[in-house]
Order: C-alpha cells, then sequence, then structure tokens
C-alpha cells in the first residue's frame, strides 16, 4: 500500500466551508422535508382509518403510490418533470432562486410522508376499540377523539419506528445530489475531485452522517422515555428509573 | 486434526511472510501473467466504446493496444494481452490504488492534484472547456455567463475554474452528462460546460445536433494523460515510449483522423497548437527519458 493519507485536505483551502455548507444543506433539507413528512404522514394515517371509504382511498393511493416509486425518480419528476408546466417567467424565477432544493426537499418530504404513514396508521389501529368507545362515551366528537386521545397514544408508540424512518430521510437527503443540490455528499464528492483524496473525503462524509444520527437518535430515545405513558409499554432494560 | 491445525498455521504464516515482502512493480506482474490490465470508460465514444461485435474500442484503447502493448511485450519479453476494466471518474484513482487495473485511458485530466495520488503519462489529447448552448443563444464565452445558470459536470475540473474566474455565475453541478443536458434542453439552465471535446460527443449523439452550439475559447486546459501507480518510473517510460512513438511515426494523427476526423464518431478538428504541444512533449521525451511527464493544465 503506497497511498499517502493526507487529512489536511477537508479543512485546506475550501474543503472546510464546502463540508460546513453540505452539512447545513443536509439539515435544512431533512428538517424540512421531516415537518412535511409528519404532517403529510399524519394527514393520510388517520384517513385510512376514516369511517368514508373516498377519504380512506385517497390515502391509500397516495401511501401505495410513493412507498412503490423509487425516490431517485420521483425527485427527477419535481426537478426536471413538473417545471415545464409552469409559465416560463415563474419557471426562470424559480431556477434562479434555488428551485433545485425546493425540488429535492418536496419530492423528499412526500416520499417519506406516505412511509411515516404507515408507520402511524399501525400506531393507530394497535389502540384498542373500547378505548374508542369510552372516548366517546364521555361525549367527545368523532375528531375530538382522534385529535385528544387516539393521536397523542399512537404518536407515542411510534416513536422507535419513526426514529428509524427520520434516520432514512436524513440519509436520503444525499439522493438530491442527482439534481445538482449541494449537500453533504455532493461536497464530499467535490473534495474528493478537487484534492483526488477519495479516503479522507468520503471517511469525513461517513462520519459527519453518523454524528448527526447517532444525535437524532439520541434526541429521540429521551422523547420517548420522557412521554412514556406508565404502565402501557413493556419496558426493555434499565429504561424505567 | 493436529496436522491439519499445524498446516493451517505455517499456510498463514507463508501468507503473512508473502505479504510482509516487497511488493510485486506492475512490470514484473506484467511479465509474470503476460496481461496489462486497463481501467476505460466506455460510454464515452470515441475514446471507448462498444461497437457492434460487442467489442471495447475506440481511440485511447488503440493507443493502449497498438503502441504501448508493443513497447511492453518487447521489455517481458513475452506476448502482453490486454484487460479492460470499467472505470468512473469516481471510481479510476482507486482502481489505481488498489491495484485492480494497471493504467487508466480514458478522458482523465492531468491536475497538480491528482499526481499527488497517481502519476500521469505524457499528454495524449488537448482540449479545453467551452459551452454548450441553444443554437441562437445570447451566451457566446466565458465573457457572457455571469448572473446566468450553468451546468456542470460533478467532479469535472471546469466547474472550480469557472466559479474562480466568474463569480457570479450560478453553477448547477450533476451527476451525468444525461442529467445536465436534461437540464439545458428543459432550461432549468441556460449553457452547459464541459470540456469541448466532450461537448462535442454530446452534440453529436443529440437527436436533432443541428439544434445545439458549442461556443467560447477554451477558458481551461484539459490535457488528458493515462495515469498509473505512483513511483513507477520503469512502466511509465514503457507507456510514453509508446505514445511517443504513435506521435513521431504520424500513426497518431492517422488515428485522430479516424476517430475525431469530419467522418468520425464525433467530429473534433486536430488544432495545430494541439499538434505542435504533442510534438514537442514526445521530442522532450526523447531527449530526456525517464524524466520528460505530460503537463499538468493547473
Amino acid at each position: 500500500m503506497n497511498y499517502r493519507f493526507d487529512w489536511s485536505v477537508l479543512w485546506s483551502g475550501q474543503s472546510g466551508a464546502w463540508l460546513l455548507h453540505g452539512v447545513l444543506t443536509t439539515l435544512a433539507m431533512s428538517a424540512l422535508a421531516w415537518l412535511l413528512a409528519l404532517f403529510l404522514g399524519i394527514l393520510a394515517g388517520a384517513l385510512r382509518t376514516a369511517p368514508l371509504a373516498p377519504l380512506r382511498a385517497l390515502a391509500t393511493g397516495y401511501v401505495e403510490f410513493f412507498r412503490n416509486v423509487p425516490l431517485l425518480v420521483w425527485m427527477f419528476f419535481w426537478y426536471f418533470a413538473a417545471p415545464p408546466l409552469l409559465a416560463e417567467n415563474l419557471r426562470d424565477w424559480l431556477f434562479d432562486h434555488g428551485a433545485e432544493f425546493w425540488a429535492g426537499t418536496m419530492a423528499l418530504g412526500v416520499y417519506h410522508g406516505a412511509r411515516f404513514s404507515e408507520m402511524i396508521r399501525a400506531g393507530i389501529q394497535s389502540i384498542p376499540k373500547t378505548q374508542f368507545e369510552a372516548a366517546l362515551s364521555t361525549g367527545l366528537s368523532t375528531g375530538q377523539v382522534y385529535r385528544l386521545v387516539v393521536l397523542p397514544i399512537a404518536l407515542r408508540l411510534i416513536i422507535p419506528p419513526l426514529t428509524n424512518e427520520s434516520l432514512n430521510l436524513l440519509k436520503n437527503s444525499s439522493v438530491a445530489l442527482t439534481i445538482g443540490v449541494a449537500e453533504l455528499t455532493f461536497q464530499t464528492r467535490q473534495i474528493e475531485t478537487y484534492t483526488a483524496k477519495a479516503f479522507e473525503a468520503l471517511t469525513a462524509g461517513t462520519l459527519i452522517y453518523l454524528v448527526l444520527c447517532l444525535t437524532i437518535a439520541a434526541v429521540m430515545a429521551r422523547v420517548e422515555r420522557r412521554f412514556a405513558i406508565p404502565g402501557m409499554i413493556a419496558r426493555v432494560g434499565g429504561a424505567e428509573r | 486434526m493436529k496436522r491439519l491445525l499445524i498446516s493451517c498455521l505455517a499456510l498463514a504464516a507463508a501468507a503473512l511472510s508473502a505479504g510482509a515482502a516487497r511488493a510485486e512493480t506492475t512490470l514484473e506482474k506484467i511479465a509474470r501473467t503476460g496481461t496489462l490490465t486497463i481501467g476505460t470508460r466506455t460510454g464515452s465514444p470515441p475514446f471507448a466504446y462498444v461497437d457492434k461485435q460487442n467489442q471495447w474500442v475506440g481511440f485511447s484503447i488503440d493507443l493502449v493496444e497498438k503502441f504501448i502493448v508493443p513497447a511492453l511485450s518487447k521489455k517481458v519479453g513475452k506476448p502482453v494481452k490486454v484487460e479492460k476494466k470499467e472505470s468512473t471518474p469516481a471510481t479510476r484513482i482507486p482502481l489505481l490504488t488498489s491495484n485492480a487495473v494497471d493504467v487508466i485511458a480514458e478522458t482523465m485530466t492531468d491536475t497538480k492534484e491528482r499526481r499527488e495520488s497517481v502519476d500521469f503519462s505524457l499528454t495524449f489529447f488537448y482540449t479545453g472547456a467551452q459551452f454548450l448552448v441553444k443554437k441562437g443563444s445570447p451566451i457566446t464565452g466565458i465573457d457572457t455567463v455571469a448572473g446566468k445558470r450553468v451546468a456542470a459536470q460533478q467532479g469535472a475540473t471546469n466547474a472550480r475554474i469557472l466559479r474562480e474566474k466568474v463569480p457570479t455565475v450560478q453553477l448547477r453541478e450533476f451527476p451525468d452528462q444525461p442529467a445536465a443536458f436534461q437540464a439545458l434542453a428543459q432550461g432549468q439552465v441556460q449553457a452547459y460546460t464541459n470540456d469541448g471535446i466532450q461537448l462535442a460527443g454530446l452534440k453529436a449523439k443529440a437527436p436533432n445536433p443541428n439544434d445545439w452550439a458549442i461556443v467560447g475559447a477554451f477558458y481551461s486546459n484539459e490535457p488528458y494523460g493515462m495515469a498509473m501507480r505512483k513511483n513507477e518510473p520503469d512502466f511509465r517510460n514503457l507507456v510514453n515510449q509508446g505514445l511517443a512513438e504513435a506521435i513521431e511515426s504520424g500513426k497518431y494523427f492517422e488515428l485522430y483522423e479516424k476517430y475525431f476526423g469530419p467522418k468520425g464518431e464525433v467530429p473534433y478538428p486536430l488544432t495545430s497548437e494541439a499538434k505542435r504541444l504533442l510534438q514537442a512533449a514526445a521530442a522532450e521525451f526523447r531527449k530526456t527519458p525517464g524524466g520528460a511527464l505530460g503537463s499538468p493544465g493547473k
């Protein structure tokens, strides 16, 4: 092995600024897409358990479509296929003002919304029917039961799978490099190109993703403990103190 | 059982000591196996592509097979055959450093940074960055791209140069040629910048080649070299000897005409400046064998 390691390429020249910019873009995009995904996920997840058949069909259509289309194809759709439908002036304005970031965020949010909704549905359906009936009998309307009883419990139950899916969302943001979003993977590849130091650049990228994901997982674990419903979930290990 | 264990240990010890011994040089490997392994990119006609008989052919492959292989065969005293592997901009340096290939023969620009990781042969092709635009576009060269949205290929050195020369340009970098071209065709960007030869190839393959124009003078030098592992001067000399031979005999220019001439796969006329540089480098190599390298553009 005659490879010479040179870690300084990661902060010399423009590399440090690129990496920082990449991390910020990845975080901004993931956070916005996460909010969108959570909104769509709750909406579709709740609708899939709704009593009205057309509403269920609408939500099922959304989920089945996006669960089964590759994210890459969907991202290309937002960037390459959707804009020609717009007026030319508007399109030019969009392309001058970060259209690729928004296309990537939309694609990521809508795609993961479908996946979120499946978990939320599972969470809602794991709540005993009797609990729903008990809430109705106290005089709450169906909407209020969902808002005040069912969703709060369901959301607590789905924290672990949601953590998993949120981490997937963060990692999937790297697909946006295909439409030219300068996120973290894009920047590590840029450093690799300009310095020919593939090992160093990719190691840095990997470590940053790892730190981001571990941080999110740690925060979610705290949230899970904080909002745990006493007596409802079987505790494993020493989590309950 | 005990005997088995002992023989296993002995085998492991032998493997370890073999690993600790001096690594085999590329030339020794070629002498032993009779094979030169090259990394090339078949999606870059006319440098390398797959022909109707399903063979990997092209300008850079011809240079290796017709000129470098004879030089190697003569040196190792037996026929050397060429094994081809697919390489991409992202994989080519790792392919070399992991010994998976011996030479990268594709459209790889010889740069100072890359020379930290690999060695380059004499330059075998001269090109430079230009712009591809829709015919009739107001963009006519680097002086006219300020504030405009310009696509570039991720990993292309010219994106950086363009950003340095025109800081207000809005660069959009795409992972591959088709995505960049798509963005240009649909108006996401107003121009696409890459090496002139790459743009010529793209234009030649486009459904309506006459809808597109390649504009502007070269704003960067992109000399293509063949890359090899570092610190193997004997091997590098043989590669350079093959290339110098091709240029001095004039056969290089015949090959050039075949692949890039008016009737070639991608028309791209040889400039007199490129011809002069190629001949000067070959002559320089002849004067100081062992010393001469290509010429990094930046």
